[in-house]
């Protein structure tokens, strides 16, 4: 395939750590280690911090709640003047967006380009009612997008309702050689370890849920030891726990790439206990690649991702009772554990980047067919051609 | 009165900017479906010539040959009525050459396995784009204000191809 220079358009800020950024910085350095140019357009707080050489800013992000977080995105007039400015300097083949379904950036340069573009659609909503009649006002929008692609089943299930349209299933890459050789980290290891990462803070993020089945874990672990990471304020979030369930808690901080696969390497256990909002799973997906049993609540998103619990144990969403009892058996059953582990390691090679990369291109290369360079849709309005024929 | 007249003269200049939002809208719709049908239809052709290939393999029985062969013939013969049917036989064939037991008798075989594998791989993309852009065009051609203006101009209606969802 031929080189092309591809313009990536982030909708969430560049410096708070996601899901979506994670994604988006390893697609570049994936396609850009294939010869491919790349240039990405996000919202980005600190100017000055930046290290990749590729990545534009598009201004400050605004938090806004959203889907039941908090999204740090951008839009506006001056937001979108850089947009077209960005598309207008970039010359680029195609356009490949992320998210554009929500009030951001992605939408913005959806507008503003015409040409090749593809957009990814990570998110599965809720089917709100307000979301629905948002979704019809999309539909011109919408049909601009070349090719559609959904993270998961669920996402593509969501995209499917909100706008009647049809999408092709690519998960999301996971650099699978990123932790092959992280070290376990001594101070974190003991039989039973179980690992949490993830804003705390957030409800849906499910906390609470593993919280509640620490009583009835205890009983038959009393060495217990909850290791949670992400970024917020522990100290705050602590002061609603009793004490006698605190001291089995470590708040390690936010984790670095690297720590993060130190903290796998060394737990017994990874939990996911979220109640909600999930697409895919990727931290999930990358512990599954650090050989680490998971225990995760029955969202449909997890239980495609866990093979109905054979690549991972489920337990019934928010039931912290069930929680407690998948929790015991697992830590119980070494065999079993390492058998779990096993096919966990094996899903997960699927989601390697070499994979899901060379499945991503073949999709730039249909929707590249029949387009010229993307150009800035206001290029394409009669007045302007009439003006630039002068 | 002269204000009764710019207000009907706007409302006018709006309604027909709306028409050429929505006509515009249409017209890139089936552009795509001719360029994605192009492509796909490339990629069918690259396949019935792979599968015209793995038929000579040493490793594949006479029976399978014939099959192959024949399925291959008949995708590339086929017409426009016949097609799909004839690429969803092809498909059926394929699915009989298990690529694992096949692997590797020889380094040129197994290039034209991996072959088969990936150009199955963009087929299905290309199916999901092009029966889209069939289906939305379809879709808004049935609307009200695109059949009363006739917006679709002298553009053929968009042929929906019986892709099965399985067809590969």
């Amino acid at each position: 395939m031929k080189e092309l220079n591809i313009g990536l358009v982030c909708p969430y800020g560049w410096d708070t750590p996601g899901g979506v950024q994670i994604h988006i910085k390893e697609l570049a350095e994936w396609l850009i280690s294939h010869g491919h140019r790349v240039s990405v357009l996000a919202p980005v707080t600190d100017e000055e911090a930046l290290s990749e050489p590729w990545l534009v800013s598009a201004g400050r992000p605004i938090p806004i709640p959203y889907n039941g977080a908090v999204a740090r995105v951008i839009f506006g007039p001056l937001a979108s003047s850089r947009v077209k400015q960005w598309i207008a300097q970039g010359d680029f083949d195609l356009l490949h967006l992320h998210e554009p379904a929500i009030p951001s950036l992605s939408l913005l340069a959806g507008w503003a380009g015409e040409g090749a573009m593809v957009a990814t659609f990570h998110a599965s909503i809720s089917r709100h009612k307000t979301m629905n009649v948002i979704g019809n006002g999309l539909n011109p929008f919408v049909e601009r997008i070349t090719a559609k692609i959904a993270v998961s089943e669920t996402a593509r299930q969501t995209l499917k309702n909100r706008f009647e349209t049809e999408a092709v299933v690519i998960p999301n890459g996971i650099n699978l050689r990123k932790f092959e050789n992280s070290p376990a980290k001594a101070e974190w290891v003991s039989p039973n370890t179980i690992g949490f990462i993830g804003r705390f803070e957030e409800p849906r993020k499910g906390l609470q849920v593993l919280i509640d089945a620490i009583p009835e874990i205890i009983k038959s672990k009393p060495d217990l030891k909850i290791l949670v990471a992400g970024p917020g304020d522990f100290e705050d979030f602590a002061k609603k726990i009793p004490d006698h369930i605190l001291r089995h808690i470590t708040y390690v901080g936010r984790l670095s790439e690297e720590d993060k696969g130190k903290f796998f390497k060394s737990i017994a256990l990874y939990v996911a206990p979220n109640t909600g909002g999930e697409s895919f799973g990727i931290i999930l997906a990358e512990a599954m690649s650090c050989r680490t049993p998971i225990v995760a609540s029955d969202l449909p998103a997890f239980t495609a991702l866990l093979d109905d619990g054979k690549s991972g144990a489920l337990f019934r969403n928010e039931d912290s009772g069930d929680l407690a009892k998948k929790i015991v058996t697992l830590l119980d059953a070494e065999t079993n554990r390492s058998a779990v582990a096993q096919a966990g390691y094996e899903k997960a090679m699927t989601f390697d980047w070499d994979v899901v990369g060379s499945q991503i291109l073949s999709v730039y290369e249909l929707a590249l067919v029949g387009n010229d360079r993307v150009r800035l849709s206001s290029d394409n309005r009669f007045w302007n051609r009439l003006r630039s024929n002068d | 009165m002269t204000k009764t007249i710019l207000i009907i003269v706007f409302a006018l200049l709006l309604g027909a900017w709306y028409l050429s939002f929505l006509a515009s809208r249409l017209d890139r719709l089936h552009h795509r479906v001719e360029t994605s049908w192009e492509h796909l239809d490339a990629l069918l052709q690259r396949r019935a010539a792979i599968a015209l290939e793995i038929s000579h393999f040493a490793a594949i029985d006479p029976a399978t040959s014939f099959l192959l062969t024949a399925a291959a013939y008949q995708a590339r013969e086929a017409n426009i009525i016949e097609r799909s049917d004839a690429e969803s036989a092809l498909s059926e064939t394929l699915k009989l050459i298990r690529t694992e037991e096949m692997a590797a008798t020889t380094a040129s075989e197994s290039d034209i396995l991996a072959g088969l594998v990936r150009i199955t791989e963009k087929i299905a993309v290309g199916i999901t784009i092009h029966t889209e852009a069939v289906n939305t065009a379809r879709n808004l051609r049935s609307q009200f204000l695109f059949r009363t203006f006739r917006l679709a101009g002298h553009a053929p209606l968009p042929m929906r191809y019986a892709f099965e969802d399985d067809i590969l």
